[in-house]
């Protein structure tokens, strides 16, 4: 390729990347199942390559897998029939108590503040009525967000349809997308699909990991303590681990909360809250070093900007998957960087010992 | 012990088989045992190349070594005068590209393909990632490489010393 046709591409590319972008975000909406069921294929890939590498068949392997995870779920379900019925019966015959409680300690709270705040008392009042009145309203329109959920939920059974395909066929994909690239490219698109890939793939499992540790740990934790809806609040918590740091925040508000309603002292929320603490402690000294040993590093602020610009963007789904979205763009980086400095000769060194005649 | 026969034909991918066969029939991968070629042929990207395409240019950065599963591969060198001398023609069961593995450093010749060609790609990061974790492998591969420099240097030494006592 000559030096004057260069910038061309790279301009074409840019163009193409961008236009390619802004597409994405247009319809990302109804792309979302697709995105789900990539990272559901992708991360469980490794289970079926595993017994792929022993010569099985991967299209028997998935089949199998399948039905193998189906029988799993419903005896899961069978054992747990009871639970979740007494949890969901709990949940309907309690939370408008629970929402008539909260009201009413809030507003006495409310009364108590505008003595204590150092303004003078109208202001204090509006203020906290100000506060009160839209913490009451969210709290109010929960019904409503929770069936506005429910997309989510016609999702939980599309992703595992979408992602049989994947799982089925994203190899074949893989070799077709390799054969109609120019072959003056393959070496470099394969460089960039190992970096994605060793970056990527060791993240989304390792975030799995701490999902599925903190929805365990969490349920024996809420259930040694007696606490209603314990299956509820570590599936809640469990799932909001897939945003960083979210699920134990998550669980010590509802479990906290919880807590304090069901048995009326505050030792009672102040416990279920040190369990969070402690869980997320652990997540963070035993599971953590493990994940971000293997997973590209990032740095505290590049980590936060990818979620707020992810969170603003796409909403929750934007959170799940700004930092993976992050990862990728590290690995490009990383990877333009080094055909750059490859190619101009920048990392070109001798090995020590070069200069010893040969013997 | 049909039954068993046939749910075994009937689970073994025989295009996995196949590749694992004849990585096992090559010199660099032969002392690999089952499990292993089985990871190796999962690091592997295959790719079939026309009659007459470029696989790589020389000076271009390389990255992969790769494995001729069948078809031919011409390597070409430019001359003084710019015009491309032929060095090697290699077939089935050759592979080239090998100093890739160690170092990404510019290919010193061209590879056409001369038919139609189906190749098989080790990239480097896939190895290095073979050697962290399914060291034996990487280990294989390596000491092979190394013994392949070793012979090189022997013969391109006794090749400068002969031509010096000439």
């Amino acid at each position: 390729m000559t030096e004057e046709r260069r910038p061309f591409h790279f301009l074409t590319a840019f163009i193409v990347t961008g236009a390619g972008l802004y597409a994405f975000y247009r319809v990302h909406e109804a792309l979302t199942p697709f995105l789900l069921a990539a990272a559901f294929a992708y991360v469980l890939n490794p289970l079926v390559s595993y017994f792929e590498a022993r010569g099985l068949r991967r299209s028997h392997l998935v089949v199998a897998g399948y039905a193998g995870a189906l029988a799993l779920g419903l005896m899961a379900y069978a054992g747990l029939k009871s639970l979740i019925i007494t949890e969901a019966e709990l949940i309907q015959t309690r939370a408008p108590s629970y929402l008539a409680q909260m009201q009413k300690t809030a507003y006495a709270q409310q009364a108590r503040l505008t003595k204590k705040l150092p303004l003078p008392p109208k202001i204090s009042e509006q203020a906290l009525e100000s506060a009160l009145g839209g913490a009451m309203g969210a709290l109010q329109d929960l019904p409503a967000r929770f069936l506005g959920l429910l997309p989510f939920l016609a999702h939980a059974l599309l992703v595992p349809f979408i992602g049989f395909f994947f799982l089925l066929d994203a190899p074949d994909g893989v070799t077709a997308g390799i054969q109609i690239l120019p072959s003056r490219y393959v070496e470099q698109a394969i460089h960039l699909l190992s970096e994605i890939d060793a970056a990527l793939g060791n993240y989304l499992r390792g975030i799995l990991i701490v999902a599925a540790a903190i929805a365990i740990a969490s349920f024996l934790g809420l259930f040694a303590m007696g606490v209603d809806n314990a299956f509820v609040i570590a599936l809640l918590s469990g799932a909001s681990s897939f945003v960083p740091y979210l699920g134990a925040i998550v669980g010590a508000l509802v479990g906290g909360g919880m807590a304090f309603y069901q048995f009326g002292t505050l030792s009672a929320a102040l416990k279920v809250v040190a369990l969070f603490v402690g869980i997320r402690l652990a997540d963070e000294i035993f599971l953590q070093p493990v994940i971000a040993r293997h997973s590209v590093h990032l740095h505290p602020t590049v980590f936060l900007l990818a979620l707020v610009l992810g969170g603003e963007m796409f909403g929750f789904i934007g959170l799940v998957f700004a930092i993976p979205a992050a990862c990728i763009l590290k690995a490009l980086i990383r990877v333009t960087w080094s055909w750059y400095s490859s190619e101009r000769g920048l990392d070109a060194g001798a090995a020590a010992g070069a200069g010893i005649p040969f013997t | 012990m049909s039954a068993l026969k046939t749910l075994k034909r009937w689970f073994v991918d025989p295009q996995f088989s196949r590749k694992k066969h004849f990585l096992r029939s090559l010199e660099i991968f032969k002392d690999l045992r089952d499990r292993e070629l089985g990871y190796l042929v999962q690091s592997l990207h295959s790719r079939t190349y026309r009659e007459g395409e470029v696989i790589f240019v020389e000076g271009d950065i390389g990255r992969a070594l790769f494995v001729l599963e069948s078809g031919a591969v011409e390597l070409t060198r430019r001359g003084a005068g710019g015009k491309p001398a032929s060095l090697h023609r290699l077939g089935p069961g050759d592979f080239f590209g090998e100093m890739a593995l160690l170092e990404s450093l510019p290919r010193t010749a061209t590879a056409t393909a001369v038919e139609k060609t189906h190749l098989h790609l080790l990239y480097k990061s896939k190895l290095d990632a073979l050697l962290h974790a399914e060291p034996r492998i990487g280990v294989t591969i390596m000491s092979h490489l190394a013994r392949l420099l070793s012979a090189r240097l022997r013969r391109q030494n006794a090749g400068a010393l002969s031509s010096k006592n000439d």
